[in-house]
């Protein structure tokens, strides 16, 4: 039945133009209206395999030339800690710069600023923070192996090489136990050699090997040590799993070691990763499940944006103080709720509770958090 | 009661964690995606997928090592897009058969 009165539609919109009766009243001759007909015709013929050829002519992928990229997280949190507000904003340029077809210079800063309540309570105050996260060189000198030279992210553990930045971190707190092995900065100066290749079909392994030479410069201070992260990863059912050491060449030659697990349902939508680490200044783990709920039997439309975190986490004191690790031992569970208005921003929110024995506190925050990407020159194929 | 205090906020998350486990075993959602692959990855090995195989290759290599870490961003232009999987082949450990099919399937 549709297709009859589809097909009677298409008759009768034809029908004037297959007449010409509209046409001849405005003084325009057949002879005229056929050569304008042979001439569109022409046009069609050349034209059509123009963009036959421009729609089917593919990409050689081994061969775009890539493009400087700038890119950078933006963000602003409120944390409440203990019933004291803090006003965190935060910027974190990241500039990427290929040279060739196997090198690329790549570089990130922080500049952020931690507002606090003066004590004497009237607005706040704070002083902007500025880091180099990590400027380095890369050479991948094959398949299997790619060398790194100058400041880049410590790999021990996954959550300071691959979820800090503020855009990506699911909840907006920093493990506890994140500077065991990372120190405050969570870079080293130095070279490092790293790779990913397939074992088999099923299975891949990745590795960062690295040594850190002594560096007391400011903002790009980094200790003397060695250490490898290795992991392997399972595409089927989206498993990594894997081990983190590092040994310090200075001062009581400590060692560290951690684990982490990652898993990631190909059925769904969620995110599950946990990590231990142990030091001589502590231990602890961490535990956290995200959900997108992408599949809600309600409100599907409004829910596929919204995001359910969860970590609990629990610190162990070592035989030696550290100033970046908590001091008593301590205990926190998380929950925070994250909407995605598109892909690269958001709104983050989440609640925490801190058991110490020192006392307990609560940790709220809320922020947006935003990422922008611009490539500095054309980006597309000439 | 400090005490009592953790162990409740331990059970609460153990709790949810059991759910949201159990909600990705029942999940179908993704099914698609992760079914497909296997023909693919099949006819990776051989060298004979067509575009169409390579491009769920790539969305499943895309969701199997960017998705790890990050949601899916919006595709980028081809050049960029070459700068910035070079920039992930180091950050994220890809392999390089993992770089060429992202790229494709972030470009196309």
């Amino acid at each position: 039945m549709r297709l009859d009165l589809e097909g009677t539609s298409g008759t009768s919109r034809k029908k004037p133009g297959v007449r010409g009766s509209r046409i001849r009243p405005i003084g325009i001759t057949r002879a005229a209206s056929q050569m304008a007909m042979r001439c569109l015709a022409v046009l069609c013929l050349l034209g059509i395999p123009a963009v036959a050829c421009a729609q089917s002519e593919p990409l050689d992928f081994d061969n775009i030339k890539p493009v400087p990229v700038f890119s950078a997280g933006v963000g602003f949190i409120t944390a409440f800690q203990g019933g004291t507000p803090n006003l965190d904003p935060l910027v974190s340029p990241v500039i990427l710069v290929p040279l060739g077809q196997n090198w690329l210079i790549e570089s990130r800063d922080t500049f952020e600023s931690d507002l606090a309540p003066p004590p004497d309570g009237i607005g706040y105050k704070g002083v902007l923070e500025k880091e180099v996260d990590y400027l380095q060189v890369d050479y991948i000198a094959n398949p299997y192996l790619t060398v790194t030279v100058g400041r880049f992210l410590t790999p021990f553990g996954i959550f300071n090489e691959r979820l800090y930045p503020i855009w990506i971190r699911d909840l907006q707190s920093d493990p506890l136990i994140l500077p065991i092995a990372t120190g405050p900065s969570g870079a080293q100066t130095g070279a490092m050699l790293r790779g990913g290749f397939s074992i088999t079909p099923r299975v891949e392994m990745n590795y960062a090997t690295y040594f850190s030479t002594l560096s007391t410069i400011n903002r790009i201070d980094s200790d003397r040590d060695a250490g490898f992260r290795t992991g392997l990863f399972f595409p089927g059912p989206r498993v990594e799993i894997g081990g983190s050491f590092q040994h310090l060449l200075q001062d009581d030659h400590s060692n560290a070691f951690g684990f982490h697990f990652e898993w990631q349902p190909p059925s769904t939508s969620l995110d599950l990763r946990a990590e231990y680490a142990r030091s001589h200044n502590g231990s602890g783990y961490w535990i956290e499940p995200a959900y997108k709920l992408t599949n809600a039997p309600i409100w599907r439309h409004e829910l596929r944006h919204v995001q359910l975190v969860g970590r609990m986490q629990q610190f162990f004191t070592g035989t030696v103080v550290d100033d970046d690790l908590p001091v008593l031992n301590t205990n926190m569970f998380e929950f925070g709720m994250n909407y995605y208005f598109r892909d690269d921003i958001r709104f983050v929110s989440s609640y925490g509770r801190q058991f110490a024995t020192g006392g307990n506190e609560n940790v709220w925050t809320l922020g947006l958090t935003y990422r922008v990407a611009l490539p500095l020159g054309h980006g597309d194929v000439q | 009661m400090t005490a009592r205090r953790y162990v409740t906020c331990g059970i609460l998350t153990l709790a949810m964690a059991l759910f949201l486990t159990a909600g990705a075993l029942a999940g179908n959602d993704r099914s698609g995606t992760a079914n497909a692959p296997a023909t693919a990855t099949t006819a990776a090995a051989s060298g004979k997928q067509d575009e169409a195989a390579l491009r769920i290759e790539g969305e499943r290599r895309f969701r199997a090592n960017c998705g790890r870490c990050h949601q899916a961003p919006h595709k980028f232009p081809p050049r960029m897009m070459a700068t910035i999987i070079r920039h992930m082949r180091v950050r994220a450990t890809l392999t390089d058969e993992d770089m060429r099919l992202i790229l494709q399937y972030m470009t196309q």
